[in-house]
């Protein structure tokens, strides 16, 4: 995640002034509490309702994080994952992060797949957020534990199928099913490393390996919510 | 004067009866005696059917209704006889109905309903079918005195007409009996409907046949006329089906109303709940009480799409969902439960054969997580973590919190709930449990697994069940 990185450091504001995040979510009550709620060192450039202001804002004010939550109103119907696709083109150095209450699979598959960086239900804490924030911010990706269950399911890594080569797409390696086993069982990346015995880093590049599967498979459980969804 | 719902034709003789007290039979007998005496009783019959006013639907159950015969059978008279003997009226023309038997005697005994509910539906529902039979038996009356009177009656017409109008009223009853929804055999169904329609064609085309020197015109008007009737007498069956079409249609939109409202809900009300919890704090009566309606509201949301796969009362997923449900309805702790894999039953100890897989899970399992995750929500509280994971390993089921932790060789001799619950309970059930120090130290993580080869019979015992610590 370097050229990440790099691009974050071309930034010179977003280090000296916070994180700069856009809250998308069609419920003005949530995005005033989320606001409340997040950290100090975040700044909140703006909200959006919709999709089409959640595409109008994510270009004009190029926030580095957009809160996204995946049920929204407008545009074609297509919710979050209609925004990342047509608003990350035009806001090059912008990485989205979703929010749901929904448990799914197909809701969130959706928004990864649209390329979405994490996902996150809502009930998680401002400090939660925040961190994902962060996280998704230095380029990491951010797993709930129920997005790590849903991994493991759709890879078939609970019936045994290892990849072999990390070069292949449509299954986990036995690292990577490691690492999403502890992260569906509530662990912290940290927790997860001192069990493994490997590092914070080591674990971050697991998962954001996981992160590009579930982006370019084409394995079948993926494409058939992707299918389901009309994503394809 | 009224005529009764209890009627055989047309109610006529039964309300003449109750009106003025003479007996039913003698009425009947003396109308089929008037009627025989050039078709008097008949036209006398036709004009108080069409003058009197039918009686409120009565409590009693409907005469016809009490005709003992199979209902399949009953209009299939209706389909000759009017042809074979035009002139004995009324019997002929009275058979185009189902209440075939109107002359006395033969009328049943009305204390034996058969389906009175139905009876009563068509009754109401097709009154077309009494006017029909109501023309056709004027028909048949006028004619037979004009004929009595000396005038030249022109048979050809007027035969034709009656098993014309007698056919429609037929088929009318039919369609109607489809459409009250009376689920009859279709087979016998069939018959009577294609009879009916077949009465209506030969009337149309007895006009033709029977009339003066055919020539194109007459049979294009035959054909035309058949092609009418035909139409005329499956109008209704049409409208039934386009009915029906935009009943689907109102409820295929009644579906997707309510997916919008549930999805509104989802996002809405959902949200909010999560909101008062984060507000909240985990400990709060207020947050409990969000928890408990946001998992009402979820379980209601999704066993609708989630109601495809298995069973759900035994599915073992969702009796953990179930079980960390009602835990945090007791408890300030907020369950995070991942489940994995394939679905698997739970079997039940008390009765091992309802579930035979083997693959399932048994009881005592769910009884050792419940009482791990009783135990993380006691001592922990906060988030918990429950992890389920089935596949060709076995079981394997965590419960991870983030509490003070404890050792199990810390626990006094004499507390039986991690001892006896949960370790000797997977003990016996052929698996293994293990209690250890959580994630980086903190808290408790509980390990229950349970090896897929295990065919061992859950013989949980009934020890009591003490509390922890």
């Amino acid at each position: 995640m370097t050229d990440l990185d790099s691009s974050s450091a071309t930034e010179p504001s977003a280090a000296s002034a916070g994180l700069r995040v856009l809250i998308v979510d069609d419920h003005s009550i949530f995005r005033s509490g989320l606001r409340a709620e997040l950290d100090d060192d975040i700044v909140v450039l703006g909200e959006a309702a919709t999709v089409d202001e959640a595409i109008t804002r994510v270009i004009d004010l190029q926030p580095r994080v957009v809160l996204l939550d995946v049920h929204l109103p407008g545009g074609h119907g297509g919710g979050g994952a209609e925004v990342i696709r047509e608003a990350a083109p035009r806001a090059p150095h912008t990485l989205f992060l979703a929010l749901s209450v929904s448990d799914a699979a197909d809701d969130v598959v959706s928004v990864i797949r649209a390329g979405a960086r994490g996902y996150i239900t809502k009930s998680a804490s401002g400090a939660e957020v925040s961190e994902a924030a962060r996280r998704v911010a230095e380029g990491d990706a951010v797993f709930s534990p129920r997005l790590a269950g849903f991994v493991l399911d759709a890879f078939g890594a609970v019936a045994g199928e290892t990849a072999e080569t990390t070069e292949e797409l449509d299954r986990l390696s036995a690292r990577e099913t490691e690492v999403m086993r502890l992260i569906a069982r509530g662990y912290s990346y940290k927790e997860v490393a001192s069990t493994l015995f490997i590092a914070a880093k080591t674990v971050e590049t697991h998962v954001s390996a996981v992160l590009r599967k579930l982006q370019l498979s084409s394995r079948h459980e993926l494409t058939a919510w992707a299918l389901e969804r009309k994503l394809l | 004067m009224t005529r009764p719902r209890l009627r055989l034709v047309g109610g006529v003789c039964a309300g003449f009866a109750e009106h003025t007290g003479v007996p039913l039979a003698t009425v009947r007998l003396v109308t089929v005696l008037l009627s025989l005496c050039g078709g008097f009783g008949a036209l006398l019959y036709a004009w108080l059917w069409a003058t009197v006013p039918s009686g409120a639907a009565a409590a009693d159950p409907l005469p016809k209704s009490s005709l003992a015969r199979p209902s399949a059978v009953r209009p299939q008279p209706a389909v000759s006889s009017p042809v074979a003997a035009p002139g004995a009226w009324p019997q002929g023309s009275a058979g185009g109905n189902h209440r075939a038997d109107r002359w006395p005697g033969n009328g049943a005994d009305p204390a034996s309903p058969v389906t009175p509910n139905r009876q009563a539906d068509s009754a109401r529902a097709a009154p077309v079918t009494e006017i029909l039979l109501g023309l056709a038996l004027l028909a048949a009356g006028s004619a037979l005195v004009a004929s009595r009177l000396g005038a030249d009656i022109p048979l050809a017409v007027v035969v034709p007409a009656i098993v014309v109008l007698a056919g429609t009223a037929l088929a009318w009853r039919q369609f109607a009996d489809i459409r009250s929804g009376a689920a009859q055999q279709s087979s016998a169904l069939l018959v009577r409907i294609l009879g009916a329609l077949v009465l209506v064609a030969v009337g149309i085309l007895l006009f033709f046949v029977t009339g003066t020197n055919p020539n194109a015109w007459t049979v294009i008007l035959a054909a035309a006329s058949v092609l009418l009737g035909v139409a005329v007498v499956t109008a209704p069956w049409l409208l039934r089906l386009w009915s029906d079409l935009a009943d689907e249609r109102a409820a295929r939109a009644r579906e997707s109303e309510r997916a919008d409202i549930a999805a509104h809900l989802h996002d809405s009300v959902l949200q909010t709940l999560a909101l008062i919890q984060q507000k909240a704090g985990p400990h709060s009566d207020a947050a409990r009480l969000a928890r408990a309606q946001e998992r009402e509201l979820r379980e209601w949301l999704f066993t609708g799409s989630r109601s495809g796969s298995a069973e759900p009362a035994t599915d073992l997923a969702t009796t953990l969902h179930r079980i960390a449900g009602e835990i945090e309805e007791d408890f300030a702790v907020h369950f995070e439960v991942v489940t994995v894999g394939t679905g698997v039953g739970v079997r039940s100890a008390a009765s091992p054969e309802m579930n035979t897989s083997n693959t399932d899970a048994p009881e005592s399992l769910v009884a050792a997580a419940r009482e791990a995750m009783l135990n993380a929500a006691r001592h922990a509280g906060g988030a918990v973590s429950v992890y389920l994971e089935t596949g060709a390993r076995g079981i394997e089921l965590s419960v991870t919190d983030r509490g003070p932790g404890f050792r199990v060789d810390q626990i006094p001799e004499d507390r039986l709930g991690v001892r006896e619950s949960i370790l000797g309970r997977m003990r016996r059930a052929g698996g293994t449990a293990s209690v250890r120090p959580g994630p980086g130290g903190a808290g408790t993580e509980i390990l229950l697994t349970l090896p897929a080869a295990t065919t061992a019979p859950a013989t949980d015992e009934h020890h009591t069940e003490t509390s922890v610590r």
